[in-house]
């Protein structure tokens, strides 16, 4: 039997996700033994399979309209999708600025932040995304597990990915449940 | 007793307990996150919610007396998928950012409970409403984005201090914990007693100094004694690397149950005095750097020819532990042979209180009278501001139905907080304590044998030297004799006047009143400091002067020098200054040994109704200071004196106004 397929990719988050999952170290050859590692970010592949994968993993939340094709797009592809991290399970740290609103947010950045050359402009070109409140993975897809952390553990992701290879349902709680 | 069934365990409570306290007594743990012991429950978080046969919804465990015959089921899986939906909820509500939250990680109660109960997402995202930060207060910020609600603060504010500044205004998600009439926490009635910090089970209610300074897991908590005046509060200091991060009340410790006050809670740590930290001797004029073995030899030499002459005079504060306390009387009096032993209050509030003692044995009872009176008679202490955790277990007993008489002729805070405020004129206190009397035995309401020959004209003298008019002096009197439980508090106003007929009449009118009787005594004087009681019973309350000796010792341990000692030990000949903090004085000492700071020395203390209670070393003093008590032992070693007293045993010398306990 083929080895199931898994893919990552991340939409509004620091990285730290995948570099803590980086963090497993040695045991990222016992999760490649158990599954097949397809697309994430920091590879050659960059997309989920058109025909499908087992596990798709996504980091970050929505931001923007490109966030959100990407979000759907894993979502289509995956059968089982797993938020990873605190920014993907609730909106983490970007999810600050919907206090603010989009408007302000773009303001203060492109236009009023001290650093900025005068005469500085919010980017209007057609072809960028459109910038949308900051939202949650499950406010935009459904998601099947959420893993909280920021970042979640080595040991957590390690232990998700693992489980979900092995067709098993991970639990998260004790060591592997932490929302900090 | 009521008998129920928990979990199949059969249980036995008293009627009344709720299924939660019951539950916990048979060692069943019901989460809970708006419970605490010290408050009345409230219901509002529903985390506790149990499964009860015959009722149709699960039901909060906290509010629910037990009844007999009860079935309850407190973990089925259908609770706890509740118990995980109701914590989502909360989550949903505001804005529980956990990543950069001071408490997250182990010392957040609400983010433990959803730990517990396997909570990893929530379903709705708040409206994201900026829920208001005040930051106005100077020892803590009120963040509402993490508030559950849960009313603690509101309820510990109330019903614990007495204070009742925080309440919960708006209504449903709108709802907002404020102080007063919505103003900033730092400019509204709060006592800035930080109770309600220490029960807030979020990240809330921020507390400035311990705010990142490490998880509660990585600090040592150490029980010790509050030294900031003379209830003697038990209270916790949370240590971090040789620092004294937090500092909390015991809510099992003995006076005070959980409370603090300003002054111990935040004052104690705050202290902006520069330390003192190297033995100095005055060389050519001008105070040097020198080792202990120099400073400490140069005292020796300089007190040795001078033993027996009555040649050296030594004050010392009442904040010292009762060891240095001890050594510091045997070394000084004894060895030394010196008349002015004394301290830097001169027995200013108990010196008094001891003369009466002599004469008719000792007459205070414990602060416990506080916690079920419901009369309280306050003679002179502005308890708003003075000996406050005192003050709360008063001001907290008024809604419920306490009286408070308050009798100051000075303006006072509880003159509005009192049902019966008078302000007797300067001088009259005595006249007017015994035209309570009168009253009382006019109308037949006494519970002694006190007669009165004639009490219109006692009565008459009172309103006339008082200035008290009839009518309020009269009703002040039948307040107090109708009352059931009593208690009159002698505070420092009164003891300050040095007069024993005044606590002579005091003590009669508590027992005329049935404050003081066979069963209990409802009668205590405030007293001042840490160790007031301890200097008292060694005889060190006596004034201060300096009368042609030739050197004077200060061990000022960590206290501030009132005037009047302060302007006389500047015409010290020779001054001896053993000190924590530097001081304006330091310019006329031709000694200066650096002392150790409350939390950096070992020792006991008497509080204001005789309990003897310990205050722990819990770090360790920076290079140079020395314990005061080591310091004074060293110099009597050194001048073949040394100090053998043992103070257990010194405590026990004099007849003392209050029954000492606990030694």
């Amino acid at each position: 039997m083929a080895k199931p397929k898994i893919s990552s990719d991340w939409m509004c988050g620091c990285a730290g996700c995948h570099m803590s999952l980086l963090d497993m170290d040695e045991r990222i050859l016992k999760v490649v033994e158990l599954a097949e590692l397809r697309s994430t970010p920091i590879t050659d592949l960059k997309e989920p399979d058109e025909s499908g994968v087992d596990v798709g993993v996504l980091e970050g939340g929505i931001n923007n309209s490109a966030n959100e094709e990407v979000a759907k797009k894993m979502r289509k592809r995956a059968k089982i999708l797993v938020a990873l991290g605190d920014c993907a399970v609730f909106g983490g740290v970007p999810a600050l600025r919907n206090f603010c609103g989009v408007q302000e947010a773009l303001q203060r950045a492109y236009v009023d932040a001290e650093s900025n050359e005068p005469g500085s402009q919010i980017p209007n070109d057609p072809e960028l995304a459109t910038m949308t409140l900051t939202r949650a993975l499950h406010e935009v897809v459904p998601v099947d597990y959420n893993v909280p952390g920021c970042p979640p553990d080595a040991d957590v992701i390690f232990y998700v990915l693992s489980e979900l290879a092995q067709g098993r349902k991970p639990e998260l709680k004790d060591e592997l449940l932490h929302w900090d | 007793m009521v008998q129920l069934t928990i979990n199949g365990k059969q249980i036995e409570a008293p009627e009344g307990t709720t299924v939660l306290r019951a539950a916990e007594s048979a060692g069943i743990k019901i989460p809970t996150l708006c419970d605490h012991k010290q408050l009345t429950p409230f219901g509002g978080c529903r985390l506790c919610i149990i499964e009860v046969q015959g009722f149709r919804v699960p039901i909060a465990a906290c509010t629910l007396p037990v009844s007999n015959g009860m079935v309850v089921n407190t973990e089925t899986e259908a609770l706890k998928k509740s118990r995980k939906f109701i914590l989502s909820m909360l989550f949903s509500e505001r804005n529980h950012f956990c990543p950069f939250c001071q408490v997250s990680g182990g010392d957040c109660e609400l983010q433990n409970a959803a730990y517990h109960e396997e909570m990893t997402s929530w379903p709705m995202q708040p409206g994201w409403n900026k829920f208001k930060v005040d930051t106005s207060h100077p020892y803590y910020v009120l963040d509402n984005n993490r508030c559950i609600l849960c009313r603690r603060c509101v309820r510990a504010c109330g019903e614990l201090v007495g204070n009742f500044t925080l309440a919960v205004a708006e209504r449903g998600a709108s709802s907002m914990i404020v102080a007063d009439y919505d103003v900033p926490l730092g400019e509204s009635s709060c006592v800035k007693c930080g109770t309600c910090v220490q029960v807030c089970p979020t990240g809330a209610l921020i507390d400035r100094s311990s705010a990142y300074q490490g998880h509660i897991e990585s600090m040592k908590d150490i029980r010790s004694t509050c030294t900031g005046c003379s209830v003697g509060c038990t209270t916790t200091l949370r240590v971090r690397d040789n620092r004294v991060v937090r500092i909390l009340g015991d809510w099992d410790g003995g006076v005070n149950r959980g409370l603090m006050c300003e002054v111990g809670r935040y004052k104690l740590l705050n202290d902006q005095r520069p330390r003192l930290t190297t033995p100095m001797l005055r060389k050519n004029g001008k105070l040097e750097p020198v080792s202990w073995d120099e400073a400490l030899g140069a005292v020796a030499d300089k007190l040795k020819p001078l033993a027996g002459k009555n040649a050296v005079a030594a004050v010392a504060s009442t904040r010292l532990t009762a060891e240095a306390l001890t050594s510091f009387k045997e070394l000084f009096a004894e060895h030394l042979g010196g008349t002015t032993v004394t301290t830097l209050e001169e027995g200013i509030n108990t010196a008094v209180l001891g003369e009466v003692a002599a004469e008719l044995g000792s007459f205070e009872g414990k602060i416990d009278v506080l916690r079920n009176a419901d009369t309280v008679l306050v003679f002179g202490e502005n308890l708003v501001r003075n000996h406050m955790v005192a003050g709360f277990m008063v001001k907290r007993a008024l809604p419920k139905g306490a009286r408070l008489i308050s009798v100051d002729g000075e303006a006072s805070d509880l003159d509005e907080l009192a049902d019966i405020a008078l302000k007797p004129a300067a001088g009259s206190l005595t006249a007017l304590v015994k035209g309570l009397s009168a009253v009382v035995v006019k109308e037949g309401l006494g519970r002694t044998e006190l007669k009165l020959a004639c009490p219109e004209k006692v009565i008459e003298k009172a309103v006339k030297t008082s200035g008290v008019p009839a009518d309020k002096l009269a009703e002040a009197a039948r307040t107090l004799a109708h009352a059931v439980s009593p208690v009159i508090l002698i505070g420092t106003g009164v003891t300050s006047q040095r007069d024993a007929e005044a606590i002579k009449a005091m003590i009669e009118l508590a027992k005329l009143v049935g404050a003081v009787d066979s069963e209990r005594v409802g009668l205590l004087a405030l007293k001042g400091k840490s160790n007031s009681v301890t200097a008292a019973q060694l005889g060190l309350d006596g004034p201060f002067a300096i009368n042609g000796q030739k050197v004077v010792f200060a061990a000022l341990g960590d206290d501030v020098i009132p005037e009047p000692v302060a302007a006389k030990l500047a015409k010290a000949p020779y001054l001896v200054i053993q000190s924590a903090y530097a001081t304006p004085l330091l310019d006329k000492a031709e000694v200066v040994l650096p002392a150790a700071l409350w939390s950096e020395q070992e020792g006991h203390y008497v509080n204001l109704d005789g309990r003897v209670q310990k205050a722990v070393k819990a770090v360790r003093p920076p290079e140079g200071p020395r314990e005061n008590a080591a310091v004074l032992g060293e110099i009597a070693l050194r001048m073949n004196m040394p100090v053998k007293k043992d103070w257990h045993t010194e405590l026990k010398e004099r007849k003392s106004s209050v029954v000492l306990s606990g030694i």
